[in-house]
């Protein structure tokens, strides 16, 4: 089967599904089905698109990089959307729209494709985000949004007239041979990460985050923060692994504002009083973590590490989201005990957070060991200590947070979670400590997920 | 030279977004932002004396200089996607307008 299906397919439903308004969410709940079960059938291949083969047509790749990441965004897509698909009938179109724009966006191999699948999603996602009925944050998303993805296409037209390539292999081995510095690319690929970085929620660029995901309800909490956040990780550790060049003081520079977001971002969590805006903070500095291992080049650590956030976001922001809309707000004193009448969900949103926070015999502490091994391994002490620091203030706010969730000294709230959302709660958590006990299929197999070769990604 | 007037216009309309507070200003200044990057990436394209890359039977224009012509196709598709950019957000600012009564983003009392 080939994967151009995973983006037509969805877009062709999305526009069929307008005609059939009355269906539209049997419509989303199929396709999105389907594209999970038909990924087992899909061959690892090159696809060329109209016949033009690469540098000069678009090819879509396929490879273990690209599977692994679709098998992610597909079935955690597929969780939200059965979650929300009663409640929220009138966006099926537009979830169907923003499906075929994440899984473009991980499949395709052309930078200028990149910024159609990045647009398209991000209208999807601006869409989705309505659903807060705070228009304003919307807006703000919206210009930001748009903002970003015009300088990536100012760094990637730069690029173009230096390089005149956009295939993203073909445009890795330009700037090799060319024998030019990092200063002459530094221009474009700063351009290009800022563009990436408003829509990764790092630091400087990510004022828009707060507005959205403080007032998410559950739809656009878990879809922004773990499955859009996941599929934009890993297209930017995609392009930092196979296409940017940052050497010198490009590097200090992205660094520099990488440890700024992983620190500050983990400060703002600690002083949050509010749970939402907790979990964000902390998938603000998350992101920043993945982005910064992604940079020492640890890709396939950092893959099974956007695994593990994205999860576990999605619980998090499930859980909450709908204890919020329950209770009123989401002050942490409104939430306190929430969990004594739900122990079920209240076990598994604690095994989940403990992953985040990385303690053994969960999934989020073999991902950070290792990644902290091959980093000392490698000499860099630095990010190692940084990686500690901040996984301890993480532990204290998060560790504060589950005490407050448990005990309460008066009446703890009456939050009704529906059968669907305990079983898959409770799944996500027992995979979380399965995969943390028993770990040897994850120590195999992220020396193997060496991202993309230019010879099998290039096609010619 | 058509390179700088892009640049200006790119500048202008960063410009405009970082200063106005008006909803529809800033979606005016993030237009111009748009209509300044295609001109830009027009004149990446543009070749002095160049023709239109058209392949014809009756006449050899072998030996003449073209336009690249790929960055005119990616104008096409930029132009496409800003336009949809912008209906959605003039749509927002309906619904901003509706929810506040204004367009002045420090009259609306929210963050």
């Amino acid at each position: 089967m080939s994967a151009i299906l995973l983006i037509a397919v969805p877009l062709l439903t999305a526009f069929v599904s307008i005609l059939f308004k009355k269906y539209s969410h049997y419509m989303l709940i199929a396709v999105s089905f389907l594209s999970v079960f038909a990924l087992g059938y899909m061959d690892l291949e090159t696809i060329t698109i109209g016949g033009f083969d690469a540098p000069f047509g678009i090819v879509l790749i396929l490879d273990n990089y690209s599977l692994i990441g679709l098998y992610l965004v597909n079935i955690l897509f597929f969780i939200v959307a059965v979650l929300n698909c009663k409640e929220y009938k009138k966006l099926s179109s537009i979830l169907l729209v923003s499906l075929a724009g994440l899984n473009g966006l991980l499949l395709t191999g052309d930078l200028f494709n990149l910024f159609v699948f990045l647009e398209v999603a991000g209208i999807a996602a601006y869409l989705i985000t309505t659903t807060n009925k705070k228009p304003l944050a919307t807006f703000n998303y919206l210009v930001q949004g748009t903002l970003g993805s015009s300088l990536y296409l100012l760094g990637l037209i730069l690029l173009y007239a230096m390089f005149g390539t956009l295939n993203m292999s073909d445009m890795a081995r330009e700037i090799g041979t060319s024998g030019y510095g990092a200063g002459v690319t530094a221009l474009p690929f700063l351009l290009m990460f800022i563009g990436f970085g408003v829509e990764a929620k790092l630091l400087p660029f990510n004022s828009w985050a707060k507005g959205i995901l403080a007032s998410s309800n559950s739809l656009s909490g878990p879809m922004i923060a773990s499955v859009y956040a996941a599929a934009i990780s890993l297209v930017f550790g995609r392009l930092l692994t196979n296409v940017f060049v940052i050497e010198g003081t490009l590097l200090t520079i992205v660094m520099g504002i990488l440890v700024f977001s992983l620190v500050a971002g983990e400060a703002m969590a600690f002083s949050s009083k509010k749970v939402k805006e907790i979990l964000l903070y902390s998938s603000v500095s998350q992101a920043a973590l993945v982005v910064l291992v992604f940079m020492t080049g640890f890709a396939g650590w950092a893959v099974y590490l956007i695994i593990g956030n994205a999860t576990a976001k999605l619980v998090l922001f499930l859980v909450t989201n709908i204890a919020a809309k329950q209770l009123g707000d989401d002050e942490v004193d409104t939430f306190k005990g929430l969990f004594t009448n739900n122990k079920v969900v209240g076990l598994a949103f604690t095994a989940v957070t403990l992953s985040v926070v990385g303690l053994p015999f969960f999934f989020g502490f073999v991902t950070k060991m290792n990644i902290l091994e091959n980093m000392f391994l490698s000499g860099a002490y630095v990010w190692p200590a940084l990686i500690l620091i901040t996984s301890f203030i993480e532990g204290i706010y998060f560790i504060r947070l589950l005490l407050n969730l448990w005990h309460t000294d008066g009446d703890s709230p009456e939050v009704k979670f529906d059968f669907v959302l305990k079983y898959v709660v409770v799944v996500i958590a027992v995979l979380t400590m399965i995969f943390g006990v028993y770990t040897k299929p994850v120590q195999d197999s992220a020396d193997d997920l060496v991202v993309y070769s230019i010879t099998e990604g290039g096609n010619f | 030279m058509l390179q700088y007037a892009a640049i200006a216009m790119l500048m202008l309309g960063l410009y405009g977004l970082l200063t106005q507070r008006n909803v529809i200003k800033i979606i005016v200044s993030l237009n111009i932002f748009e209509i300044g990057l295609n001109l830009f990436i027009i004149s990446v394209g543009y070749v002095d004396d160049g023709i239109a890359p058209i392949l014809t039977s009756n006449f050899n224009n072998n030996g003449l200089i073209f336009v690249d012509p790929l960055p005119s196709a990616l104008v096409l598709t930029a132009i496409v996607i800003g336009v949809g950019t912008t209906a959605l957000a003039l749509a927002l600012a309906n619904n901003i307008y509706q929810k506040y009564g204004t367009f002045e983003i420090d009259e609306m009392g929210e963050e």
